[in-house]
């Protein structure tokens, strides 16, 4: 049977054209999208700053950031733009926040696209080799040679926030190349609440247990801890370190990038067994996913006796509507106490905060602009007034003056802190080990892992991802 | 031609050409971010994905979850469109409010299942002190874990199951009710072999889409668990998404959305035959 041929119907020198277009859209776009990748290999590495500030352009101009949603956020963003506006009235300061979770992917996938909407990545220390490896961020050793100072500062700081490849605690490279500046100091205190412990804190990790089991049992209601469980962002994995730095343990072994056998060693073994065993039943049920705001929220509430925290996220841990220790400042700070961190066989303590580096991919103009905010950003006298603000300063004649130590009750505990910092590595493979490190933690934690077996995974497994690199196929599992 | 070459070249930039070209990354070392030349490695990725141990763990995952949450929605769904095709009055306000977790952004969810789910201050645990029953880790123990994102899933998309079959069980003809009633037929039997039967293929086509759904989960594993504790709750998208994003193993993490692909496809060929077969049955 015949059909008569319906309208719209093609005929089949029709269907070639059709087809025929349909492969060259699929070729043009192919070809156009092949055009980006082929660019890819001409970026290697880190392409040099100029090491004097060119001339800035008297437009107006947004400088953009981007960090993660937190209060020193919030407070860059309004100390920026009220300080550095009366040096550059055209110049807008954008602090662009992402979820703490996704802060890593919000940097890396724009950098990956060779296009990003900030001139200034606020990347944590761990972050400078895989950006630098990539060439995502600026060389700016030069212009630090040139415009900063750099005796100003504890050599650590300037290394942990700039310096790659890493350096050893306490230890900065004189000849190494620097990515970065200090934006905000950090490393964790300790919270103790002093109505129920009393004014002096405890001087030992071993005692601090005892002390938080003792304040446990005293006070039906109240959990003898708080600290950093979850497995998202770096928590668990900081918390592992911490105590891992305590107990006298070592991360790797830096120089022939050993981590199995280094991490899992005795130490590394008894500082897991003290975490899931003796500080794991001190804490509430159900905290195996608390990170920072669960813990600030525990101690607000009253419902922790001893707690660990980073310092600039503690501020809220004194305002009176956030908190039921108190209805003023005062009254809160009769019951909480900071200090810094008890020692065991060490007394290493986590660094943390975050540097400024500038994106290989902003405009010239807002490269130049970033530049100039840095070292406006270094001076002496910014650097006390940013601590004046809230924010964690680097140089140490910020670090020891009256407007930082003034500022907040645990500003003490970090100008104590920083000669005994440790960071965690900056290679590229970051990412995944923290990952790695995390999630095993977290199992530990949780029970859904033996503390011994959980801490040999780590091992193996970050030692695979260190070893990868001649691996066909399948990497990332 | 000129009339659809627009709608064309949408589908071949957005659709077509990741798809190709992600097929083409799949056979590569690539990483998006360390840029340089993609090195063409064969199947090593595949075979890499398919060797790792890793990998088989968050598939039996993924399947306990897809199992466990489709059947859920699939019983309590027929369920609950069966009780309202009963009903004569108020069948559209039931229809509207049942379906409304299923209008609610996943992220929307999964934010407030988390609240509602915490240990200390979430308001199941504290339904459950009210009763003098003790607290549960929701989210944070092994098994309850996996038990929540099933539960949470079947809270939003029973409905959708609900609405497939309610279309069906309306679209039953009359007069076989009516037969049977003559006959004083049980309503065990009218439902075992009036009801079901016809109901059935359309709910074999919700069960297929609510399968793909469930297997390539993601978003309520992100917000609420984040894929533990430890790794224990991490299904094969949100590893998926540690590849790509993590250490930017593009390479790999392509070869390993085509593998799940494919595993999509070639069950649902499978499930649309079987389908097939029963409706020429």
């Amino acid at each position: 049977m015949r059909h008569s041929k319906r309208m719209g119907q093609v005929s089949a020198p029709g269907r070639k054209v059709q087809l025929a277009t349909a492969a060259m859209l699929l070729v043009a776009t192919t070809v156009a999208a092949c055009g980006d990748g082929q660019d890819d290999g001409a970026k290697a590495s880190a392409p040099k700053a100029p090491a004097t500030i060119p001339e800035l352009t008297k437009d107006p101009l947004t400088l953009s950031f981007i960090w993660f949603d937190w209060p020193p956020a919030h407070a860059l963003e309004a100390f920026a733009n009220a300080e550095y506006k009366k040096e550059r009235p055209n110049a807008t300061i954008k602090v662009n926040t992402v979820p703490n979770a996704n802060w890593h992917d919000a940097m890396f996938t724009q950098f990956a696209a060779r296009k990003t909407d900030f001139d200034i990545a606020i990347l944590d220390s761990q972050h400078i080799g895989e950006a630098v490896t990539n060439g995502n961020i600026l060389d700016i050793t030069d212009f630090v040679k040139n415009n900063i100072d750099v005796e100003a500062y504890n050599p650590y700081l300037l290394a942990a926030y700039g310096q790659f490849p890493q350096a050893e605690t306490g230890k900065r490279d004189e000849n190494a190349s620097l990515y970065g500046l200090p934006l905000l100091g950090d490393t964790w205190t300790m919270i103790y609440r002093k109505d129920l412990i009393g004014d002096k804190p405890p001087q030992t990790w071993d005692e601090m247990i005892s002390v938080a089991e003792r304040c446990q049992a005293e006070h039906p209601g109240v959990s003898g801890l708080a600290f950093h469980q979850a497995n998202g962002s770096d928590a668990a994995a900081v918390t592992y370190n911490t105590v891992n730095g305590v107990y006298g343990g070592n991360l790797w072994d830096s120089k022939t990038r050993k981590i199995e056998g280094v991490l899992n060693d005795a130490a590394g073994h008894e500082a897991m067994d003290v975490l899931v065993n003796k500080m794991k039943p001190l804490t509430a049920k159900g905290s195996g996913n608390w990170f920072i705001d669960e813990v600030n929220a525990a101690v607000a509430q009253g419902k922790a006796c001893i707690a660990f925290n980073w310092i600039a996220a503690s501020g809220g841990l004194l305002d009176p509507k956030q908190s039921t220790l108190g209805t003023t400042r005062e009254q809160i700070l009769d019951k909480l106490g900071f200090a810094t961190l008890p020692s065991q066989k060490t007394n290493l303590v986590p660094l943390g905060g975050m540097g400024m580096h500038v994106s290989a991919y902003s405009s010239t103009a807002n490269q130049a602009e970033a530049l100039n905010f840095m070292k406006w950003f270094e001076r002496a006298d910014i650097q006390k007034k940013w601590a004046a603000a809230g924010g964690v300063p680097s140089r140490t004649d910020a670090l020891e003056s009256p407007e930082f130590l003034n500022a907040g009750p645990f500003n003490q505990v970090y100008t104590d802190s920083v000669p005994r910092m440790r960071d965690m590595w900056n290679v590229p493979e970051y990412a995944r080990l923290v990952d790695i490190e995390n999630t095993n933690v977290n199992a530990a934690l949780n029970g859904a892992k033996k503390p011994k077996d959980a801490l040999d995974d780590i091992a193996k497994e970050q030692q695979r991802v260190l070893d990868s690199g001649s691996r066909k196929g399948g990497g990332g599992l | 031609m000129a009339f659809i070459s627009p709608a064309l070249l949408l589908l071949l930039a957005m659709s077509v050409f990741p798809l190709l070209w992600a097929l083409y990354l799949s056979f590569t070392d690539y990483s998006a971010t360390r840029g340089g030349p993609a090195h063409f490695i064969g199947f090593g990725n595949y075979t890499a994905i398919l060797a790792s141990a890793q990998v088989h763990q968050r598939a039996l995952t993924t399947l306990i979850y897809v199992v466990g949450a489709v059947t859920l929605q699939t019983v309590l769904g027929f369920a609950i469109a069966y009780l309202i095709s009963r009903r004569t009055h108020g069948r559209g306000l039931l229809t509207t409010l049942f379906l409304v977790p299923m209008m609610l952004s996943p992220v929307v969810v999964g934010l407030f299942w988390r609240f509602m789910l915490d240990a200390q201050f979430g308001v199941i645990n504290s339904m459950l002190g009210s009763l003098g029953l003790g607290q549960v880790e929701w989210l944070t123990r092994q098994r309850t874990a996996l038990i929540s994102l099933i539960v949470v899933d079947t809270w939003q998309w029973t409905p959708f199951i609900m609405l497939i079959a309610l279309a069906g069980l309306t679209a039953v003809p009359k007069y076989l009710y009516e037969a049977a009633s003559i006959d004083r037929a049980s309503e065990w039997f009218r439902f075992r072999t009036i009801t079901l039967p016809l109901v059935w293929p359309l709910l074999l086509i919700a069960v297929l889409f609510r399968a793909i759904e469930a297997f390539r989960l993601f978003d309520l594993v992100y917000i609420l668990t984040n894929g533990g504790p430890g790794v224990s709750t991490e299904t094969l998208s949100f590893h998926v998404y540690k590849v790509a994003f993590l250490g930017f193993n593009t390479g790999t993490a392509s070869a390993y959305g085509i593998l799940m692909v494919l595993v999509v496809i070639v069950l649902t060929q499978i499930y649309l035959r079987y389908l097939n077969k029963l409706k020429e049955g």
